[in-house]
């Protein structure tokens, strides 16, 4: 075979390879991790890059992580230049070098064929604490980036195999849990299997074969995905949304602007218009923000597209600086991951009009707490993310309800609920309620998904809640004449029978143990005139206490007894006459 | 004489092995209403062909060894009891929920799995227990009753019962238990503190809701087949396969139905240990390439790898099974074109109907099996013995249109293409299967099975280096063959959560021998004898405050010894390997978790009957010549063929050769030659290791 010559079904093998690879360093960090974070509920990403940086493949758990760690490798790889060894281990945070959060903390490795830097791999989890004023990151009188975590710009740990100890320590003296040292331990381990595989690869195939044929697979992606824009129609598309309160101003509201102008094979994102950046740590950075595109976009396309740099190529976004989705340094934010659900809404606006078939309705906002103190029964420190009790509904889709209590758009039901068992060892809290809430739903033909109520009995002790998301405001909005979904909600009720109700960014300190910590995650819009759903649907919605008798006859027009669950077939032909 | 049984979607496959070593295989078409009909027949047609009535013929089985799928079946279509869950209020719904996963993450048109109990048949009930077993709130059973009730009015015929925390203290699970017994004394009954003793609740509910959901189903179909066989007055033992790759007796079966979940490709395995061991060797990799699936597993000193954390159709199955990686590649994985003008194959399958192209049942589009043909590798008047004609037109003309012009091919050239790809894909299957446990797959012979299997097998084989493959002379039922060649195995986990070193000597023996009594128990009730009864150690170990473990097998004689020391020893290499790093020079402490027996029943394997040496030569099973193509030297040429059945011992022939028995043909590359070992199995192997391999076979 000639040098250059293409087999195409390597190029196959290659992806299929790289995709397993990417999918086994995902296992290690699950099975190793201390976190709650970290373990039960993955927020974490892995990735293979190539020498340069360029994205090979990935798996996205949460995929508003995902798409900043190619620009972060190329960042890296610029920084380092050719002092770069094999057994060096990098990490990274840094937000004013391409990070997307503080506490999103990503290992890279180089990966070596002999002397030749052949490739990176990376994992990035979100840690379960950074530094910064407050344990467990999200700070929201922050107004600076030193009041949040600490900044970890590309930083050597390992230099050719040596762990460099003064640096590990300054790290991690700024740290106030053991836990994520070990944490980004076990994320160094995942990027070790992911060298490992790569390695192996290019031992059997040859370096030359390697590069030929990713640059192939690149080529092919990036027509795949170009035939997918093709099927949008040329033009100019606007869409805007809103997010309540910035942490610091009460009533503050901002807007996020896009125009999306479709060229034939090439799509292009610009959010010029779009409201400055606020003086708190609601702010965005702008690969969190690109990631929010993106995992937005990627929705509208074929789901069976190879996640590597061919898939980018034809998307182009365009952020100004000093917006609230890419703010100016020294800004604080901790916040921009969650201003993905707004970016969504605002593409989706744009969209949906454009190509409706593809645009679900409006998905639950985020609406999310972080809880943190000491477990008297191991007498350490605690931070668990509320993962169970923030997850809502998505929007339905012509063709499709919406999925029950998945989450946010930002992860699409990649992150998961903490186990209810694991949860109460590794909290001092104790579960009293999580379900499905009933009504939550936007009514719709194709209806949205629940959201859920959770309830929690608080243990432990010196306990801080805070809260951080949107949802509180603007339901989410139906499609093609189905019903908006419901609204988010967070509730503290003391021992002493006070209920608090923080707002959607805020620092609760002293909650005593005793505390009912109560959530309401709402559901998604729906899609379609509700009148048009089959009348079985509905019932059975009814019979599993989904939807309630009095929402079936109101939203639905479908009458049912709710001792026999038997349907007014008259009753509900008149209701439902148009 | 033993009978081994393996019940498939299409066919059900029987493996008759007699007293003097030889055996008969036979095949039924399987009948999906009541599957103990084509089990009959295939008894049937077995006395009739040794010419005794069915009664007569069963007085000369000792055992017989049964593998179903009816099961699966019911979970994969939804035909499984009507079941109620009684559970803890406020939790009702993690059945549904499944941790809030969609595992199509940018796919809006994915939907949720239905929930095998619908949500006004999952019951709250008013109790709580503490994280550590401790009582929060006392069982208000007037909930249960109300529960039970609703059962009643329903038609209810299975319960589950799956409290929180009730893995720390069965208690309450046990108070629920009774009203269920006294007030529906016919439903199945699970109750997850007996059934799954062990931490995380969604887990548990999962597994407990699935054995409920189809315990009614296999009971029924075990009654009825012992029914049947007591008619014929069988009167020896009948066993049932499980996904773990033991047996158990079928009473216990009944009770514990979710073992036999995943329990169709666990014969694999097995049988692969087998005729491994013929030629001595420990290891290997099994894979079986049926019409739509294509089963792997690896195989580790005689021992296949078992997980806990299976799934069946998206729903939790948390029980000891094989570790069998299954995707869609098979005979009749359908070959296209995406969008960016790559060629995939599968996962869609042609299936049995309308079938590939070549079949003429209206199949038109193109099908591995299609490739197959075009590229010469089978006969089309010989496809199944010559009960199914082939037509190489259609074959061609769906290629035509489906692939090779989409890509500007000419139909051979896209025809090649698709049989490169399904190799591929089940090569990458392999490698996945080893590589989950970090081993490298040049290191394992690969026993190959199923009937579209040794016409790929080569190619996987080549692509991953792989030295030696061995073909079973019984190939085509594979499964069958290693029921017959199952112990029994019963597991056991009892969580015993200490720091390894800081354990209780005696305490940690004593959780041992507690479970060896109860394995020597069931086992005698099995007519197991003690001296056939043997015990494999394992920990659920991990790093200080990680929340996942690792099953480490441990040596016997550390058991007995209580080496803590050494067993971290096994430890901490096992995590490097999997995880990428270890922990050993910083002295991180190991932690105990589970401590894990399974209690194996040996039971008499069928002996394989030796053949006498009969020479080199394979002249007088030549057959003929066929174009067929090379794939690496990409090009055609014509191809010896053999009759396989008449190989004999000794037996050696070089690649490319095609080889063809009624139910399978393989195909030999230019790489490879082959030698028939002493009882008939053909080993095939890379020329270059021609040395190695004839000092092997002939010792």
């Amino acid at each position: 075979m000639a040098k250059n010559k293409i087999d195409k079904i390597l190029v196959s093998i290659l992806q299929r390879r790289f995709k397993s690879i990417v999918e086994e360093m995902s296992i290690a960090i699950t099975m190793t991790t201390r976190s709650p974070i970290l373990c039960e509920a993955q927020d974490f990403v892995t990735g293979l890059y190539d020498a340069h940086g360029k994205m090979l493949e990935q798996k996205e758990n949460l995929p508003i992580l995902s798409f900043s760690l190619g620009p972060v490798c190329e960042y890296i790889v610029d920084f380092f230049g050719d002092d770069i060894h094999a057994g060096d281990v990098i990490f990274h945070n840094d937000v004013f070098s391409m990070g997307n959060q503080n506490n999103d903390v990503a290992v890279y490795k180089p990966i070596f064929h002999g002397d030749t830097l052949v490739g990176w791999a990376a994992a990035k989890g979100h840690q379960a604490d950074i530094g910064g004023a407050v344990r467990g990151g999200y700070n929201p009188q922050a107004t600076e980036v030193w009041q949040e975590a600490l900044r970890i710009p590309p930083v050597k740990v390992y230099e050719k195999g040596k762990k460099k100890k003064d640096v590990w320590g300054l790290i991690f003296a700024n740290i106030r849990l053991k836990m994520v040292e070990e944490d980004m331990t076990a994320q160094m381990g995942s990027c070790t299997v992911g060298e490992r595989g790569v390695q192996a690869l290019i031992e059997r195939y040859g370096l030359g074969v390697f590069d030929s044929h990713k640059q192939y697979l690149f080529d092919a992606t990036e027509k795949m995905m170009r035939s997918e824009i093709r099927q949008i129609p040329n033009g100019v598309y606007e869409g805007e949304a809103t997010g309540y309160y910035d942490g610091k101003n009460p009533g503050s509201k901002y807007t996020i602007r896009v125009k999306i102008t479709v060229e034939d094979e090439d799509i292009h994102f610009d959010f010029t218009g779009t409201d400055p950046q606020t003086p708190g740590f609601v702010n965005g950075t702008f690969t969190s923000s690109a990631s929010a595109v993106m995992l937005t976009f990627l929705q509208m396309v074929n789901p069976d597209i190879p996640h590597n740099d061919g898939m980018v190529r034809p998307v182009h976004i365009n952020i100004p600086e000093g917006t609230v989705i890419n703010a100016s340094y020294p800004a604080a934010t901790t916040y921009g991951n969650h201003l993905c659900p707004i970016t969504a809404s605002a593409i989706q606006r744009a969209l949906a009009p454009v190509i409706p078939e593809r645009v679900t309705a409006e998905w639950n906002s985020l609406l999310c707490s972080l809880s943190t103190g000491m477990d008297p029964r191991k007498g350490e420190p605690y931070v668990d993310i509320c993962f169970m009790g923030l997850k809502g509904g998505s929007g339905g889709i012509q063709g499709c309800d919406g999925y029950d209590h998945i989450g946010m758009i930002d992860a699409s039901g990649g992150v998961l609920d903490q186990d209810y068992e694991m949860f109460e060892q590794q909290t001092p809290h104790r579960l009293i309620r999580h379900e499905l809430w009933k009504d939550s739903a936007g009514a719709g033909k194709w209806r949205g998904g629940l959201g859920v109520t959770t309830e929690i009995e608080l243990g432990g002790e010196g306990n801080k809640f805070i809260t951080f998301g949107e949802g509180d405001v603007e339901p989410p909005l139906g499609h093609h004449g189905g019903k908006p979904g419901s609204l988010n909600k967070i509730e503290l009720h003391y021992p002493g029978g006070e209920v608090y109700h923080p707002t959607t960014k805020d620092l609760v300190n002293d909650v005593p143990a005793g505390t009912i910590y109560y959530q309401e995650a709402g559901g998604g819009a729906g899609c379609g005139n509700p009148k048009e759903r089959p009348v079985q649907h509905v019932v059975d919605d009814v019979r599993n206490e989904k939807v309630s008798v009095e929402a079936a006859r109101e939203a639905y027009g479908v009458v049912v007894d709710p001792g026999t669950l038997e349907v007014d077939e008259a009753e509900t032909a008149k209701l439902r006459k148009p | 004489m033993r009978i081994g049984i393996d019940v498939g979607g299409t066919f059900t496959d029987f493996l008759l092995t007699l007293d003097d070593g030889t055996s008969e295989i036979y095949k039924t078409l399987s009948t999906p209403d009541d599957p103990s009909i084509a089990t009959m027949r295939g008894i049937g047609e077995m006395a009739e062909k040794h010419g005794k009535d069915v009664a007569d013929f069963l007085g000369g089985v000792d055992v017989i060894v049964h593998g179903t799928t009816v099961t699966t079946n019911a979970v994969l279509t939804y035909g499984g009891a009507k079941t109620g869950l009684l559970t803890t209020d406020g939790v009702r719904d993690a059945l549904e929920m499944r941790r809030g996963i969609r595992e199509e993450q940018y796919n809006n048109f994915y939907k949720n799995v239905e929930p095998l109990v619908e949500r006004y048949l999952r019951i709250p009930v008013k109790e709580r227990l503490g994280y550590s077993g401790e009582t929060i709130i006392p069982l208000d059973i007037s909930t249960v009753e109300d529960g039970v009730k609703r059962f009643q009015k329903k038609g209810v015929e299975a319960v589950a019962v799956c409290f929180m925390n009730s893995f720390a203290n069965g208690e309450h699970e046990e108070m629920a238990a009774n009203v269920v017994r006294e007030k529906l004394p016919d439903a199945y009954l699970t109750v997850s503190s007996e059934f799954l003793p062990s931490i995380r609740f969604y887990d548990r509910v999962s597994t407990t809701v699935l054995n409920s959901y189809v315990g009614p189903i296999l009971k029924h179909y075990l009654d009825a087949l012992i029914k049947r066989l007591g008619e014929v007055k069988f009167g020896g033992v009948l066993l049932i396969m499980q996904s773990n790759g033991g047996v158990i007796a079928p009473e216990i079966a009944s009770d514990n139905a979710a073992v036999t979940l995943l329990s169709g490709p666990a014969g694999g395995p097995v049988a692969g240990i087998a005729y491994c061991d013929i030629q001595g060797y420990s290891d290997s990799i099994t894979m079986d390439m049926g019409g739509t699936s294509f089963d792997t597993a690896l195989v580790k000193n005689r021992e296949p790898f078992v997980t806990t954390v299976g799934e069946i159709n998206r729903l939790r199955l948390a029980l000891p099974m094989l570790n069998v990686v299954t995707i869609g590649a098979g005979g009749g994985s359908i070959g296209w074109i995406d969008e960016g003008g790559l060629l995939r194959m599968g996962p869609k399958s042609a299936g049995a109907k309308p079938g590939p192209a070549c079949y003429g049942l209206g199949g038109e589009l193109p099908a591995c099996t299609d490739a197959d043909l075009v590229l010469g590798y089978l006969d089309p008047e010989f496809f199944a013995g010559g009960r199914i004609k082939l037509d190489k037109s259609k074959a061609e003309a769906a290629i035509k249109t489906h692939v090779a012009d989409k890509i500007g091919m000419t139909v051979e050239e896209a025809a090649a293409g698709m049989y490169n790809v399904i190799n591929t894909n089940m090569a990458a299957a392999v490698r996945e299967v080893a590589v989950k446990h970090g081993q490298d797959p040049r290191d394992f012979p690969l026993v190959v099975a199923g009937g579209a299997g040794p016409n790929h097998a080569c190619m996987i084989a080549l692509e991953l280096e792989i030295p030696v493959m061995i073909i079973p002379r019984e190939s085509s039922i594979f499964c069958a063959a290693g029921m017959l060649m199952s112990d029994l195995k019963h597991n056991f986990v009892r969580t015993y959560a200490t720091m390894l070193r800081d354990a209780d000597v005696n305490k940690f023996k004593s959780i041992f021998e507690e479970m060896k009594t109860g394995g020597i128990r069931l086992l005698k009730s099995e007519n197991i004898s003690e001296e056939n009864v043997e015990f494999i150690y394992s920990l659920d170990l991990r790093y200080l405050n990680q929340y996942h473990e690792v099953s480490v097998e441990i040596p016997a004689r550390l058991v007995e010894k209580a080496d803590f020391a050494a067993m971290a020893k096994e430890f901490h290499p096992k995590h490097n390997r999997l995880y990428g790093y270890s922990l050993e020079e910083e002295g991180t402490g190991v932690e105990l978790i589970n401590i894990r027996l399974v209690a194996v029943g040996r039971t008499k394997k069928p002996s394989f009957l030796e053949q006498e040496f009969h020479g080199e030569s394979p002249e007088h099973a030549k057959k003929g010549e066929r174009r067929a193509w090379l794939p690496k030297q990409k090009e055609f040429a014509d191809v010896q063929v053999y009759d396989a059945f008449a190989l004999r011992n000794g037996n050696r022939l070089e690649g490319p050769a095609i080889l063809e028995q009624v139910n399978t043909t393989t195909f030999v590359t230019p790489e490879y030659n082959v030698l028939v070992d002493r009882y008939g199995s053909y080993t095939v192997y890379l020329k270059e290791k021609e040395k190695a391999i004839r000092k092997r076979i002939e010792s």
